[in-house]
């Protein structure tokens, strides 16, 4: 420790005084040798001792641990030694210090460690000792830079050197020195050693320079001398301790005196190999020769030239591998790790050939077309596009180019009878071109040729027997062969001969008909060059084949007959057989008895006919056949060969010489040209230039059409037009493009030729053949030609490529596969598009594909499918492979699933099954019938039934109204996807402050709790209702005038005396004994008991009976509601067809009591009803509604029997006058729906929102300006009806007013009444109520109203209330009437329209639907409010204060009164009428109607026995013809004023039978309403034993197809 | 034969730098898969977070499968739109999930990405709204190629979906 601090305080002090005294010492150096040599040796035995104790454990165990490094370790090992260093280093600091205290201390430890020395010496070791002193002088000489850099590791190499080096070699080390950082002791040692450096360095070099040379071995001699140098040296030191301030002076100077002072040690690299090479081995890296790699005696093998995969070694330099294979040689004897090759054996690399990061692509190079993208802009939101999770937009511009070439004709009216040879002969020269180049000839005698040297090469297969069997075989095939190829070449040489025959021959026609006309037309020559051959060669060829082709045929005969002869020969032993068994047979029979001769001949029947042999082949026969046939096909010997050439090299005739047919033809010719136009999916898109028609009849174009396309390709089409002159062009042909492939580029395509004719006719009058026409080329006109036009039209079609060489395609479908497509295994590995196997395969075989190579695998495995025969391969691409393999279930198994169908079904909301709340999880649960309704109607859609509609025309009607349906359904559906944000949230109004004004009022209001208040219902929402939960109540109040019963003729008083109505004898009972008649009768007219029945969904509910034609019932009913399919959504519930029946019975009691005397113990009654009359209301209407509330005028048959209206009676009662006025029968009822429902929103509000969303022709201002209109009428008037525009049936809003326009009525209504306008406009509104009524919201569920214009109408036969009053006002306006359409709303159909007619200073109010008119002021006009007016060219709003039409002006010329659409401001356009013309009637078909009326009758019949289960039906003949005679009666009538002969004449007939029945009269449309209207008047209901029943129809065919059905039902009771 | 129901909802989205998201989603399944009743396809609505930055659509998917086959199992494609305060639509992510194989309720983040475009676009993305938007979008779950494509990472769409399978088991397959 003490050394330490000491050294780090003076270091800076003895650099500078070492600096000094350097300077000083080199002066002195000389001097001082001496005595500083003693000096030295002075010091360093007390070092060496400090020394051991510090460093001597270290320095004992480095010689041991550096052994191994020495490579030539024969040493001797000296004895351990200690270092000396510290010690020495320390006796120089001590001394320069130049602290006396120190000095003297060092001084006493000096002596002290000398004293110590000197014991030592004598130790076993002394040379080491000697050494180690010596070692110690060395490092004293040392410059005091080297000494810091000296590591630690050199000290053990150094110190071991010591050892066996004498020491004066010492200084040799130094600068062997590497550098390095000095420990604790080596910077001890640096300062101690740093006196004087420099004089002593020369003494060394000197002593070095001295000793340079010396030896290794000489260390030991040296040693030995030094010995007594050092003894002498530590006398010199005990001499000169004496003096001690001298000793620091001298010491310098001495030690030069005895170091020996040698050349650094150096160990020549060779030498150091020399010795290296006997320890180490190094292999060489020489190229080992391939021979030593490889076991002798063997060639090395290249795999990779075999073919074999050997894959790519990993990169390894050469020399590295040549000194492993050296090594390996050496080392491992047995070369197992060599290949084949020669080389060291090796794993293919593994390391991937491309780096696993892509390269960055930079942003403008084209990525993957799959993962483009595309920067959109931030976009508003567009409403339709809610649905594009799918690509949205994907569709690019497609681009389909097609490039029209020309056009040749080969034929055409113009040709001339030349053009027509021509035309031929240039076919037949292509096609001997063809041949030609094909030469099927020449290649089939080649083969024959070789054919027949193989046969001949065989070995003859008779000589050897032993392996003659195959070889035979083969012979046997190679004749087979023959034979074939023979046959073939023969009908391939017939083919040539005769086609250059027909050129010749068509040639010299054509030279004949040029000779023949004078002129020439065309340029086409044909010349025939001649190939002379040599006669002799010719002929001896000729006659080889011959005589070949004989010997073989008749070795095939020769093989033939042998054949023959065989089976000859087998038969004939047959027969011989056979004969024998004959004759023993005949033996026997003969010797026994002859009996069976019939057998016999039997036998002989059978008996095989003797075979005749075959007959042998004559060889001349054959030969002469052969040659026949050679001459017949072929080049006669010495016949030149004749080549036919045609050019075009001749001259027409120029047309100044032509005669004047053909001038004319030619002018012709030149006056046509062409053009043709492309269609794209039957459209024009574009058309070429028109082109003159040449002399050649070729047209030139030379366009391409670039089509920029966005639908899928459907069709391509070139339609070929010719112009003739100025005139009229005319199609001639349309020639189909394919659709090119996707596959097909512009640039790739190739021009095609495609072939059209048509099949016009053209006859001309000049030179030219015509077209269709018959013409011959012979002078008497025999052999007649008919060629059509034609020609082909040279094109080519191809998708385009974009700019970035995109080709412009479209996806194959409307969804992209694109890039499904790209996963393709053999697309991946560059050979893209291959599709064909086989070509795969070829190609694969092509480019010599390494089947070993892994990268191939896949692909060889592809091939190996594809090209071994077995395997199936399909020809369609499946998208998801191995999908069938994982399948679970196949699709039909999938299909089959009954429940799968329900739901999915279910889901589809099919109508059908819309409903079904819960789908049973077992396909056995689910019942097969489910689906018959369905499938019936799937199956059904395309086929006009006639079975429910009894009508063709009909039928043909309702198809059509069903696509209209569909169409405008799929119309509508669309457009509700468009929701406004209304549809979706309801947001209450914030309340304003009149609101809340109003509500605060409402507090500070007086509580008055006994005011009874009505409390609105509360409505509920249908959907969330289900069977039974909702009911119909109908509160029947009272009605007036009904029907009382007529007193019976007398002769019915007479015979009814035990079957009297029960009221009769009720009322006549007190006087039963008196016939007071009088009496009976005056009080039995009195009396009708009527009750009411409400029908509904057949469910009936009837009232209690009332008495009196007056009465008052306010009972209130409850029906039971279910809705079609259970299904209560709002839709569903809109389109209920089914109506409500209210009829009127009268009940009658008869007593039935068969004796007298038995009336007073027991009554024995039957109750009759007699239907009096009905009200129809349509459930629609309650719906919409919500409630029913009025009174109606009650249907009355025309006829009622044994009822009538007395008006006397009625007069007699208390009755009003307004209802005088009116000659009916009313009933007053009110009916609702409980609950409450939501009527959903109803189709004329629906139907505004609509009319903005179907597209419009009209004009924008007119548009507008309705809107306006219509904002403002409702403004003032909300509930009042304010049309302007509507929709027709193609979707479209049109303006209302474009609906009316005068139209004829049918002229035979007009014909009926000339004189009457009255009567004419009756029978008009009649006509118009015939044509069936059929509400919109049923036909269209859900949707908007439409408007049909009245042929539409009369067409379609059906219509709602708005068609039957646009064609009513119109028949009106036509008949010079001032009419107008009025909206309003009425009783029981709501909104609905009426005619308004101005007649004679009275308004009259006509119900369009059933024809009836009204005055203004009549009370029982079912029309409670008059919404506007229409007319031709206005429209007029009401604006009064009231609406009711008893209380408005009808004057609309007020504008105070009625605010008119069209005014001064907006003055009247003038527009035009969406109405026809004028209506064409056709009268109908009286034979259909009749037919009609009898298949409703029989139909009718049926209904009635069906309804009568448990009763026989008897039918009444007689009756029913009495009643068909009389209704045609009742419709000339219209049903008035008949009932009196009629019942007069029905007494007569039918005296003995008590009759009750009634006419109904309807407008027909479908049988179903006419039997709801028989069933809903319960004549059926009687079941009395003996009835009849008698039942008429008569069907009157008004114009146009409108029926006016009557249906007379009675039932018959014979009186007794 | 076997049947999946899909019964959940897309609850809401987190994450994502714009507010007012809505997103479109669709059901994509393979061939062998056969849709019996539900709507394959929808949008939420715009959802503006008042409270936190989540946003939360709670829009219904109910969806009735049948299939024959595993393969093409149906994965759900999402497409999260962000409207700005000027009602204008862009793309923030398209994401992508499987529907879960087992029966039972999961709840599901499906993380997204936008494609990112070239610095052109990212500017114009910046400042004026708008972005790339994939061409063809069913890039999203189809297995194609698409490490060109440069993509940032948008937000998570939280999905809570649960499965009823049928007859899986009929046919070998354990759930």
């Amino acid at each position: 420790m003490s050394h330490q601090e000491e050294k780090v305080k003076i270091i800076s002090e003895e650099f500078v005084e070492n600096e000094d005294e350097e300077a000083e010492k080199l002066k002195k150096m000389k001097v001082q040798k001496q005595r500083r040599k003693k000096q030295m040796q002075d010091s360093s035995p007390e070092e060496q001792l400090e020394g051991a104790a510090n460093l001597g454990f270290q320095q004992e165990q480095q010689p041991d641990g550096s052994e191994p490094n020495l490579l030539n370790t024969t040493v001797r090992k000296g004895p351990r030694n200690l270092p000396p260093l510290p010690s020495t280093s320390r006796t120089g600091f001590a001394e320069f210090s130049m602290r006396e205290r120190m000095r003297e201390k060092l001084k006493a430890a000096r002596s002290k460690a000398e004293s110590a020395l000197l014991q030592e010496i004598p130790s076993p070791k002394p040379r080491s000792f000697v050494s180690l002193k010596e070692e110690g002088t060395g490092f004293d000489e040392e410059p005091g830079k080297n000494v810091l850099k000296e590591p630690q590791e050199e000290d053990s190499q150094r110190s071991a050197r010591v050892k066996f080096r004498d020491s004066g070699r010492k200084p040799k080390f130094k600068p062997q020195v590497p550098p390095g950082f000095p420990s604790a002791e080596e910077a001890y040692n640096f300062f101690t050693f740093n006196f004087d450096p420099e004089p002593e360095k020369d003494e060394t070099k000197d002593k070095s320079g001295e000793e340079s040379n010396q030896e290794v071995e000489e260390g030991e001699e040296e040693e030995e001398e030094e010995k007594p140098r050092q003894e002498e040296q530590g006398e010199e030191e005990l001499t000169n301790e004496k003096e001690a301030d001298a000793f620091l002076l001298d010491l310098d100077q001495t030690a030069p005196d005895f170091l020996a002072i040698r050349a650094a040690e150096y160990e020549s690299i060779h030498a150091i190999q020399h010795k290296e090479k006997e320890i180490l081995f190094r292999p060489s890296s020489v190229t080992v020769p391939i021979y030593k790699k490889i076991p002798e005696n063997m060639q090395p093998r290249y795999l990779e030239d075999e073919g074999l995969y050997t894959g790519e070694r990993p990169m390894v330099p050469r020399t590295n591998q040549n000194i492993m294979e050296n090594r390996l040689l050496i080392q491992e004897q047995e070369r197992k790790w060599f290949g084949d090759d020669g080389r060291i054996l090796a794993l293919p690399n593994p390391i991937k050939q491309f780096s696993t990061r892509p390269p960055i692509f930079s942003r403008e190079e084209v990525i993957e077309a799959g993962l483009e993208t595309l920067y959109k802009k931030a976009l508003n939101y567009v409403p339709n596009k809610q649905y594009i999770v799918g690509s949205g937009d994907s569709l690019g511009q497609f681009q389909l180019d097609i490039d029209i070439s020309g056009l040749i004709f080969t034929h055409h009216p113009c040709f001339s009878r030349e053009h027509v040879l021509a035309v031929k002969l240039a076919q037949l020269y292509d096609q001997y071109l063809a041949r030609r180049q094909r030469n099927q000839t020449k290649f089939l005698t080649d083969k024959l040729n070789a054919l027949r040297n193989a046969v001949q090469t065989l070995p003859d297969s008779t000589k050897p027997p032993g392996s003659g069997h195959t070889t035979r075989e083969s012979v046997n095939k190679y004749k087979f062969e023959i034979r074939q190829t023979r046959r073939l070449r023969d009908a391939e040489e017939e083919k040539d001969r005769t086609l250059l025959k027909t050129i010749i021959k068509v040639w010299k026609e054509m030279k004949s008909l040029r000779d023949f006309q004078k002129f020439t037309n065309t340029p086409v020559k044909l010349f025939l060059r001649k190939e002379e051959v040599d006669w002799k060669i010719d002929e001896k060829a000729f006659e080889a084949e011959i005589q070949t082709e004989t010997n073989e045929l008749f070795e095939e005969h020769e093989e033939e007959y042998e054949k023959k002869m065989e089976a000859y020969r087998a038969e004939y032993q047959d027969w011989k057989a056979w004969r024998k068994a004959q004759r023993i047979k005949k033996k026997k029979k003969k010797t026994t008895e002859e009996q069976d001769e019939v057998t016999e001949e039997t036998e002989h029947g059978e008996e095989p006919v003797k075979p005749t042999p075959p007959v042998p082949i004559d060889r001349s026969t054959i030969e002469q056949q052969v040659r026949e046939r050679a001459l017949h096909n072929r080049r006669k010997p010495g016949e030149p060969i004749l080549v036919p050439e045609l050019s075009l090299a001749g001259n027409v005739t120029p047309t100044e010489l032509c005669p004047r047919a053909e001038i004319l033809r030619r002018e012709d010719v030149r006056k046509r040209s062409i053009f043709l136009k492309v269609l794209f999916n039957n459209k024009e898109v574009s058309r070429t230039v028109s082109r003159q028609i040449g002399m050649d009849f070729r047209v030139h174009f030379g366009q391409i059409f670039n089509l920029q396309i966005h639908n899928w390709p459907e069709s391509l089409i070139l339609q070929v037009y010719e112009t003739a002159g100025y005139g009229s062009t005319n199609l001639l042909a349309e020639v189909f493009l394919p659709i090119p492939e996707t596959t097909v580029f512009t640039g790739k395509a190739s021009i095609e030729e495609v072939e059209f004719s048509s099949n016009q006719h053209v006859a001309l009058d000049h030179e030219g053949v015509g077209s269709g026409e018959p013409f011959s080329f012979e002078a008497d006109g025999s052999n007649k030609m008919i060629l059509m036009t034609s020609g082909r039209v040279s094109n080519s079609v191809a998708w385009a490529v974009g700019e970035n060489g995109v080709p412009l395609i479209p996806p194959a479908s409307q969804r992209s596969l694109g890039i499904r497509r790209k996963v393709d295994a053999i697309a991946s590995i560059g050979a893209s598009s291959l599709t064909d196997m086989k070509k795969l395969a070829k190609w694969a075989a092509e480019s010599k594909l390494d089947p070993n190579d892994p990268n191939n695998a896949s692909l060889m495995q592809l091939i190996t499918v594809a090209t071994s025969g077995d395997t199936y391969v399909p020809e369609f691409f499946r998208l998801e492979q191995l999908q069938q393999e994982f399948n679970f279930a196949s699709d039909e198994e999938l299909n089959r699933s009954k429940r799968f169908r329900l739901l999915y079904l279910r889901a589809l909301e099919v109508p059908e099954f819309r409903n079904f709340k819960q789908v049973p999880i077992y396909d056995r649960e689910i019942m097969e019938k489910v689906f018959q309704d369905y499938e019936k109607r799937i199956r059904d859609r395309g086929v006009i039934e006639t079975k429910n509609h009894l009508d063709v025309h009909r039928a043909r009607v309702a198809k059509y109204l069903q696509q209209v349906r569909e169409s405008v359904i799929n119309r509508f559906l669309i457009a509700k996807r468009h929701l406004l944000l209304s549809d979706l949230v309801v947001e209450e109004d914030v309340p304003n402050i009149s609101i809340l004004g109003a509500s605060l009022f409402k507090l500070a209001e007086q509580k008055r709790p006994l005011k009874p208040r009505r409390k609105g219902r509360k409505k509920v929402p249908a959907q969330n209702l289900s069977d039974g939960d909702i009911k119909l109540l109908v509160n029947i109040l009272r009605a007036y005038d009904i029907p009382v019963r007529k007193p019976s003729s007398s002769k019915l008083q007479q015979t009814s005396r035990s079957l009297r109505p029960f009221s009769e004898t009720f009322v006549t009972s007190p006087s039963m004994q008196s016939p007071a008649h009088t009496v009976d009768t005056v009080l039995s007219q009195v009396l009708v008991r009527p009750f009411v029945e409400v029908s509904f969904q057949r469910t009936v509910c009837h009232t209690t009976t009332a008495e009196g034609p007056n009465p008052s019932w306010n009972e209130e009913l409850e029906l039971p509601f279910r809705a079609p399919n259970s299904d209560y959504s709002t839709a569903s519930m809109q389109s209920v067809k089914d109506d409500i029946f209210i009829n009127i019975f009268d009940e009658v009691l008869y007593d039935i009591l068969e004796d007298d005397r038995e009336r007073g113990s027991g009554i024995h009654t039957r109750i009759e009803r007699h239907w009096l009359g009905s009200v129809r209301i349509p459930f629609s209407t309650l719906y919409f509604q919500g409630r029913i509330d009025g009174t109606f005028k009650i249907d009355i048959p025309p006829v009622l029997l044994g009822y009538s209206k007395e008006k006397n009676l009625i007069s007699e009662r208390d009755f009003d006058s307004v209802r005088s006025l009116s000659d009916g029968t009313y009933i007053t009822l009110f009916m609702t729906i409980e609950p409450h429902l939501v009527p959903g929103e109803s189709v004329r509000e629906k139907m505004t929102d609509m009319l903005k969303k179907f597209d419009s022709q009209e004009d924008e201002k007119l548009l507008q300006a309705t809107e306006k209109f219509q904002v403002e009428c409702a403004q003032k008037f909300p509930k009042r009806q304010c049309l302007t525009t509507v929709t027709d049936l193609s979707g479209k809003t049109i303006f209302i007013t474009r609906y009316l326009k005068p139209l004829n009525p049918p002229q035979e209504l007009l014909d009926m009444h000339p004189n009457n306008p009255q009567a004419t406009a009756e029978l008009v509104a009649r006509y118009v109520a015939l044509i069936p009524f059929l509400p919109d919201s049923v036909s269209f569920t859900e949707t908007c109203d439409l408007w049909s214009t009245s042929d539409q109408f009369l067409e379609l036969l059906a219509g709602d209330e708005e068609e039957h009053a646009v064609l009513l006002c119109n028949y009106f306006l036509s008949l010079g009437k001032k009419a107008w359409l009025m909206m309003g709303t009425a009783i029981p159909e709501g909104p609905t329209a009426y005619v308004l007619t101005w007649e004679r200073s009275q308004y009259l109010i006509w119900n369009p639907c059933s024809g009836r008119f009204y005055g203004q002021f009549d009370t029982f006009c079912p029309l409670k409010s008059v919404g506007c007016l229409i007319s031709s060219d206005n429209i007029w709003f009401n604006i009064q204060q009231h609406d009711s039409p008893m209380r408005i002006n009808f004057d609309v010329t007020k504008p105070k009164l009625w605010k008119s659409f069209f005014s001064r401001n907006l003055p009247y356009p003038g527009l035009s009428s969406v109405q026809p013309g004028e209506l064409v009637y056709q009268c109908t078909d009286k034979a259909a109607a009749s037919e009609l009326q009898d298949r409703i009758e029989k139909i009718l019949k049926e209904k009635i026995m069906e309804w009568r289960p448990r009763h026989i039906t008897r039918w009444n003949r007689y009756c029913t013809s009495t009643l068909r005679h009389f209704l045609p009666l009742l419709e000339k009538n219209q049903g008035k004023d008949v009932e009196d002969d009629h019942r007069a004449e029905l007494l007569r007939q039918l005296g003995d039978y008590r009759f009750s029945g009634f006419p109904i009269h309807m407008a027909f449309s479908e049988v179903k309403p006419l039997i709801e209207a028989v069933y809903s008047t319960g004549v059926h209901n009687i079941d009395i034993s003996n009835v009849e029943f008698a039942l008429a129809v008569y069907v009157h065919a008004y114009p146009k197809n409108v029926l006016s059905v009557w249906i007379y039902v009675a039932s018959l009771v014979r009186n007794k | 034969m076997a049947e999946v129901h899909v019964i959940g909802q897309i609850v809401g989205a987190t994450g994502f730098s714009e507010d007012s998201l809505f997103c479109k989603w669709g059901i994509h399944t393979g061939g062998a898969w056969k849709l019996l009743s539900g709507v394959r396809e929808g949008q939420t609505q715009v959802d503006t977070p008042q409270l936190g930055s989540m946003a939360y659509w709670s829009h219904p998917i109910d969806l009735h499968f049948a299939t024959k086959g595993l393969q093409g199992w149906p994965r759900l494609h999402l497409q999260v739109w962000s409207q700005d305060s000027f009602g204008r639509c862009q793309l923030s992510g398209y994401g992508f999930s499987h529907v879960p194989s087992s029966p039972g309720i999961h709840s599901l983040h499906c993380v997204t990405w936008r494609p990112l475009g070239g610095w052109r676009e990212q500017l114009a993305r910046a400042f004026v709204g708008g972005g790339p938007q994939l061409l063809h979008s069913d890039v999203v779950y189809t297995g194609a190629d698409r490490y060109r494509l440069h993509t940032a990472a948008g937000g998570t769409v939280h999905l809570e979906l649960a499965v009823i399978l049928r007859n899986f088991s009929r046919y070998g397959v354990e759930c």
